[in-house]
């Protein structure tokens, strides 16, 4: 739950469905936890998490919860894996103390706009499919419309992170060992807005009211890939709708890449890393070792994508 | 400010901002780092061995003149033990191929190197020029594409070539990955990310003989950014020509471009990054390049001829290409509805049902996937493209009569055609109606062409 127009609006008609079968059946075939990742206090423009007790107002039969991203520091504490963790000072220190200091600094040393993004949204990602998991979900359903997932398909191929886009734009099990469901896929961000428009009371009421994106400054400090992609099929949608179907279509064409659960994975976003190519060293494009710079000894256990994000050297989650 | 020093020599005065990585150079640097990575490239992918002759496919631009006078650096400085030859194509288009080819001409005496320029009227009897006179400006970059994928095999068959190198960047595979990703065409998408690419010929032809079929082509400058191309060009003074061809502004290919430019200019390494990720997803596509059945192997990525305009694809009209996509994708979603409703009554267990029912609708596992609903239900295999070859000229063709021949043969009928094929990539589950109706429906749009 991000109270956006999508998650707001999959709430909306999953809490319709849940009143149906009721009504019907007396009984309900599954059972609503609504999360919201807090980010408020790493992230300016996050919504305010106070936001919930409306929706639990409006929505009254569901579990609520919001949880601090920081959080993903601690998200393993029964069965932490000292050997991926990879940073041994860490173990040491008393956890709860030490969460919030530990996410800023990790922030803190992040190199652009862009990498801050991504490594919260990636928090994000984690510390959600740790909650599930810890609850016994069977599934996490994940608000994103058609335009959404089109703006990831792009965007975390200008990340470098084409080889997990099977796992963050498709429906099926994921390496996290959790489902992933995007209800919303085959419809549009400005049908959302219209529906929730139309639907009576309005959901704007209880929705976050996003900053108008407009046009995205050019000034490269500030804008990131995601604002990018959102600036780029904001204007697609308007005039070429199923373009913008066709590229998750595409993408979900994509089969998952078959990974047993020994595979190495990475230790911030969590995929697998095939063949234990950590790093951005050690493929075709790497130029690294033609500069005499030793290629392959980057054993920081972050895949391509992370890597490019965060530097080396800091204390990730465990 | 005081001056900053050379990142590698730790002498000179940096001049130069190393747009990859914006790493701070001076020029002697930056020259022996940007060598030093092409050499990189082609020592890594193994692309050149000792003895073999080479084709630069030469238009005179950046790319190419780039590529023409580091492959001759390097094959002196490493002894590649290769011989570079150029290969020039003229699509006869004036205004535009005759300055570049001077231009090339000039670039053979400079580098030494024996320069054929092959022209399409020789090739196939039409220059560009008469083709637009026939068929106007619209779609006419189906037929330079179609003509120029053929023609650089042609050529080096003639002159007895096995192995082309082009002047494609890295700029301009991250384009085509995106360009793919927004087209929907995943199979060319696994294509153009590989550094080698080849159609070999379907009988394995004895090594002396060189048919057109079984030419190699390689991009060392696939990881090269654009920019450096050009920085490369400047501080080594090469002669080049800088011109865009006067028939055609794509829509999805320049949507692509801007979108790559503006990617760099949030994080440099992007254009780098998408190229990854295009080759990471090259190996996820479903029938892809993995499990090549017919002996494809090692790097190198079966190629059928490419369709479109200057590099690309999509004869569609030059202005309303996404437009007419789109149109298409409308009229393709409304005739696959009728496919896709048999698929879900036959695999489903239950029916889906409406939401007032007591069925659990979360459902989990494979079957879940089978019961979503219909645009992304099924994931539609891409048509496998069973290789044949030409019954005209013997080139490597899906089809009976390649597609060179096909529009050959409408423009000498005299007659305007176009060459939107059934075949070629339909996938699979769509119902035979629902093909015939969005194939009419595209001949009825371009038929005023």
């Amino acid at each position: 739950m991000s109270f956006g127009v999508s998650s707001v609006t999959l709430l909306h008609i999953l809490d319709y469905q849940l009143k149906n079968q009721t009504a019907k059946t007396g009984r309900t075939g599954f059972q609503l936890l609504v999360v919201h990742i807090d980010t408020s206090a790493v992230e300016q423009t996050a919504p305010n998490p106070s936001l919930i007790s409306n929706l639990q107002a409006r929505f009254p039969d569901h579990s609520y919860a919001v949880l601090p991203v920081k959080d993903v520091f601690e998200e393993t504490t029964s069965d932490a894996k000292p050997q991926t963790s990879g940073q041994p000072e860490e173990q040491a220190e008393p956890h709860a103390t030490s969460t919030s200091s530990h996410l800023s600094t990790l922030l803190a040393s992040l190199p652009s706009a862009t990498a801050l993004a991504d490594t919260i949204t990636t928090l994000r990602t984690r510390l959600l499919t740790a909650y599930a998991a810890a609850h016994a979900c069977e599934a996490i359903l994940w608000g994103d419309s058609t335009t959404r997932l089109a703006e990831r398909t792009l965007s975390e191929t200008a990340k470098g992170r084409g080889f997990s886009l099977p796992w963050s734009v498709a429906d099926g099990p994921t390496p996290g060992g959790i489902m992933f469901n995007y209800p919303l896929r085959d419809l549009l961000k400005k049908e959302l807005l219209s529906h929730a428009e139309f639907v009576r009371p309005p959901l704007t009421e209880v929705m976050f009211e996003e900053s108008k994106t407009g046009v995205v400054s050019t000034s490269s400090k500030t804008t990131t890939i995601d604002d990018l992609m959102r600036a780029y099929f904001e204007s697609v949608e308007e005039n070429y709708p199923s373009i913008v179907a066709n590229v998750v279509r595409t993408a979900t064409k994509l089969e998952p890449a078959g990974f047993e659960q020994s595979d190495a994975r990475c230790q911030l976003c969590g995929m697998p890393v095939p063949e234990g190519r950590f790093g951005i060293h050690g493929w075709g494009g790497d130029q690294h070792d033609a500069q005499g710079l030793e290629a392959g000894v980057q054993k920081e256990g972050l895949c391509y994508g992370c890597t490019r994000s965060v530097p080396r050297g800091v204390g990730l989650p465990p | 400010m005081a001056p900053s020093i050379c990142a590698v020599c730790q002498t000179n005065r940096a001049l130069i901002l190393r747009p990859k990585n914006h790493q701070k150079l001076c020029k002697p640097c930056f020259i022996s780092v940007f060598e030093a990575e092409i050499h990189h490239t082609i020592t890594t992918n193994s692309l050149f061995h000792r003895g073999e002759r080479i084709a630069v496919g030469a238009s005179g631009g950046k790319d190419s003149t780039v590529l023409a006078s580091v492959l001759k650096t390097l094959n002196e400085r490493y002894d590649y033990g290769v011989e570079l030859i150029l290969l020039s194509i003229d699509e006869g288009i004036k205004g535009y191929r005759d300055d570049s080819l001077e231009t090339v001409k000039r670039n053979a005496k400079q580098y030494g190197m024996p320069l054929t320029i092959l022209g399409y009227d020789e090739l196939y009897g039409w220059t560009m020029d008469q083709v637009v006179e026939q068929v106007g400006k619209k779609g006419n970059c189906t037929y330079c594409g179609v003509f120029r994928r053929q023609a650089l095999d042609r050529g080096a068959a003639k002159l007895g070539v096995r192995h082309v190198v082009t002047g494609h960047n890295a700029d301009d595979v991250a384009e085509t990955v995106l360009m793919n990703l927004l087209r929907g065409d995943l199979p060319r998408l696994s294509r153009t990310t590989s550094i080698v690419t080849s159609t070999p010929s379907i009988v394995p032809s004895s090594p002396e003989t060189t048919s057109h079929t079984n030419i190699k082509r390689s991009k060392p400058l696939k990881y090269a950014y654009e920019k450096e191309i050009v920085l490369y060009a400047h501080h080594k003074n090469l002669d080049y020509f800088s011109t865009e061809c006067l028939y055609s502004p794509e829509a999805f290919r320049g949507s692509a471009r801007a979108l790559i430019k503006n990617l760099e200019r949030v994080r440099p390494s992007a254009i780098l990054d998408v190229v990854r990720s295009g080759e990471d997803m090259a190996k996820l596509v479903p029938g892809g390049n993995d499990n090549c059945g017919n002996g494809c192997g090692g790097q190198a990525t079966l190629v059928e001829e490419e369709e479109g305009g200057c590099g690309s694809s999509n004869g569609r009209t030059t202005g309303g290409e996404m437009a007419s996509m789109e149109q298409q994708l409308v009229q393709s979603e409304a005739a696959a509805e009728g496919g896709l409703e048999v698929e879900i009554t036959t695999a489903a267990s239950k029916s889906p049902n409406p939401p007032d029912s007591d069925v659990i609708p979360l459902v989990t596992g494979k079957k879940g996937k089978k019961l979503k609903g219909p645009p992304h239900g099924t994931r539609k295999q891409p048509a496998r493209q069973t290789m044949g070859q030409c019954a005209r000229c013997g080139y490597l063709s899906s089809q009976d009569i390649c597609k060179a021949c096909v529009l050959l043969e409408g423009l000498n009928k005299n007659r305007p055609k176009n060459s939107i094929e059934v075949t070629y990539d339909i996938p699979e589950e769509a119902s035979l109606n629902g093909n015939t109706v969005v194939n009419g429906v595209q001949q009825l749009s371009l038929g005023p062409d």
